[in-house]
């Protein structure tokens, strides 16, 4: 039997560009950065900057839920609403036990460790919030998801760091595929700017001074974002049969690890999940338009990817356009695959690659046409999102037009 | 007649409670205060610090056939009681 084709039929979205999809695709096409100051209890002793959601938008949740949930999983679950209804899924009228859902973080409930920390070592307080438990695990998105919106089929976190998101999609698509449920929503939520992981990539020194400038010779790090992404996933079969409107196909995965260092990115890892992923969607390399690099910024990460590219698409990588929305989303953590599927799923849609922001200096070691600081419209039929991560977990996921 | 520790429970419980909830009585159902139930065990264990009191598991079971605040201020009274 063929293997089945999944599709996405729903998109929700937040970050600093915007807090839903449609005004996170206008920044992205502007080139307009979401980069600005941070501003975080306990981090007013010098200027930081960050790429921050300016104000959460009003979300009808139950005050009894809101009290037990860290504000990563309740970004986890605003975009799950938005992209449920956007496919025009609900559990009410569909059979609960066929949805369910993959939500990966690279953090944890990190603005709950923050204050619990601080209310026992600082303020002296006797004991820790009960809260504290159920708000910080890394599974809670995905939990609250299912318990917010019904969803009573397969639900469970994933975690690989800064390619979380890619194996959250990943995952999902299997659950399908493996007949375990005909609906999955899918992606990656993180709200990692507070005090303890804010100070924690300060010590790694992987941090930009001014901006996120990615493939640009004068870049000197990443900044760090927080936000959720959540796809809803299903089969052509499922979504055609329901007259579900399909926004694009998750053509195919690919996963590797470079089993070297825990921080240090090989050249092979990347290679070989780039490799993995376009033959699990049956693509030639000539048939991919669009590839949302990893593009942190670093001096490393942005070289290395570079060489990856290169060595897997051969000629056809000066026929690539190549872009980091990273330059206005930030780093977003285990979020950030889910963020740049976005822009992977509208470049298709619009045949808009947006660019890479706060470009400057040509770099001889990242010589691609890596979309400096313009959008370029071309039709896009196949876009790569690649993720790559500490610990060297690499996901690479690939998007057709339908 | 005033009664403090009434007071100080209906307090406690109305910083938790949904603001939609509107005046705390003696009367009020612990279900109609919006909380969730692990703030019940917040709030007790609020209570036992400041009294100085220990609910046992047993009691901490009791506790879930309370049905009102009233029943909590008079459970909570009871132990102070006990312990004096």
């Amino acid at each position: 039997m063929a293997r089945q084709r999944i599709v996405i039929t729903g998109l929700g979205g937040i970050c600093a560009l915007g807090n839903d999809v449609a005004s996170i695709w206008d920044s992205m096409k502007a080139g307009r950065s979401g980069i600005g100051e941070l501003s975080a209890p306990h981090l007013e002793d010098k200027p930081r900057i960050a790429a921050q959601i300016k104000q959460l938008p009003a979300f009808d949740i139950d005050r009894r839920r809101l009290v037990a949930i860290d504000r990563f999983a309740l970004l986890a679950v605003m975009t799950a609403d938005e992209a449920l209804r956007q496919a025009g899924v609900s559990a009410t009228h569909m059979d609960p036990t066929r949805i369910g859902a993959v939500v990966g973080t690279g953090i944890f409930g990190a603005e709950t460790a923050d204050e619990n920390y601080w209310a026992l070592l600082v303020e002296n307080k006797s004991r820790a919030s009960v809260f504290t438990v159920p708000r910080i695990m890394p599974s809670a998105p995905a939990g609250q998801v299912s318990m917010v919106h019904g969803l009573r089929g397969p639900v469970f976190g994933v975690t690989s760091a800064c390619a979380s998101s890619n194996h959250a999609f990943a995952a999902a698509a299997d659950q399908i595929r493996l007949g375990r449920a005909d609906i999955m929503l899918a992606g990656g939520a993180d709200a990692p700017l507070v005090f303890g992981v804010v100070r924690s990539w300060e010590a790694l020194r992987a941090l930009a001074r001014d901006t996120c400038r990615p493939f640009s010779a004068d870049r000197d790090g990443l900044v760090l974002g927080e936000g959720a992404g959540i796809m809803v996933l299903e089969s052509y079969e499922h979504a055609t049969a329901r007259g579900a409107t399909i926004l694009a196909e998750l053509a195919g995965a690919g996963m590797s690890a470079d089993a070297g260092d825990i921080v240090a990115p090989t050249i092979e890892g990347p290679t070989t999940a780039m490799q993995a992923c376009l033959a699990d969607a049956s693509l030639a390399v000539e048939d991919i338009d669009y590839l949302n690099a990893h593009g942190t910024g670093t001096k490393a990460n942005d070289q290395i990817e570079t060489a990856a590219i290169r060595r897997v698409f051969g000629k056809h990588a000066d026929s690539l356009s190549v872009s980091s929305t990273k330059s206005m989303h930030a780093h977003c953590m285990g979020a950030s695959g889910a963020i740049e599927a976005i822009a992977c799923i509208m470049a298709i849609r619009d045949g808009i690659v947006p660019p890479t922001a706060n470009y400057r200096e040509k770099d001889p070691d990242c010589d691609l046409d890596v979309t400096p600081n313009v959008a370029k419209e071309r039709k896009v039929r196949a876009a790569v999102s690649n993720a790559f991560a500490f610990g060297g977990t690499n996901a690479v996921v690939a998007f057709t037009g339908v | 007649m005033a009664d403090q520790l009434a007071d100080e429970i209906i307090a406690k419980v109305k910083a938790h409670a949904d603001p939609e909830v509107g005046e705390i009585t003696l009367d009020t159902d612990l279900n109609a205060l919006g909380i969730h139930s692990l703030e019940l065990t917040e709030i007790i264990f609020d209570l036992e610090e400041a009294h100085g009191i220990e609910i046992e598991m047993n009691t901490v079971d009791a506790w879930n056939s309370l049905k009102n605040v009233g029943d909590m201020v008079e459970a909570v009274r009871t132990l102070i009681a006990k312990k004096a």
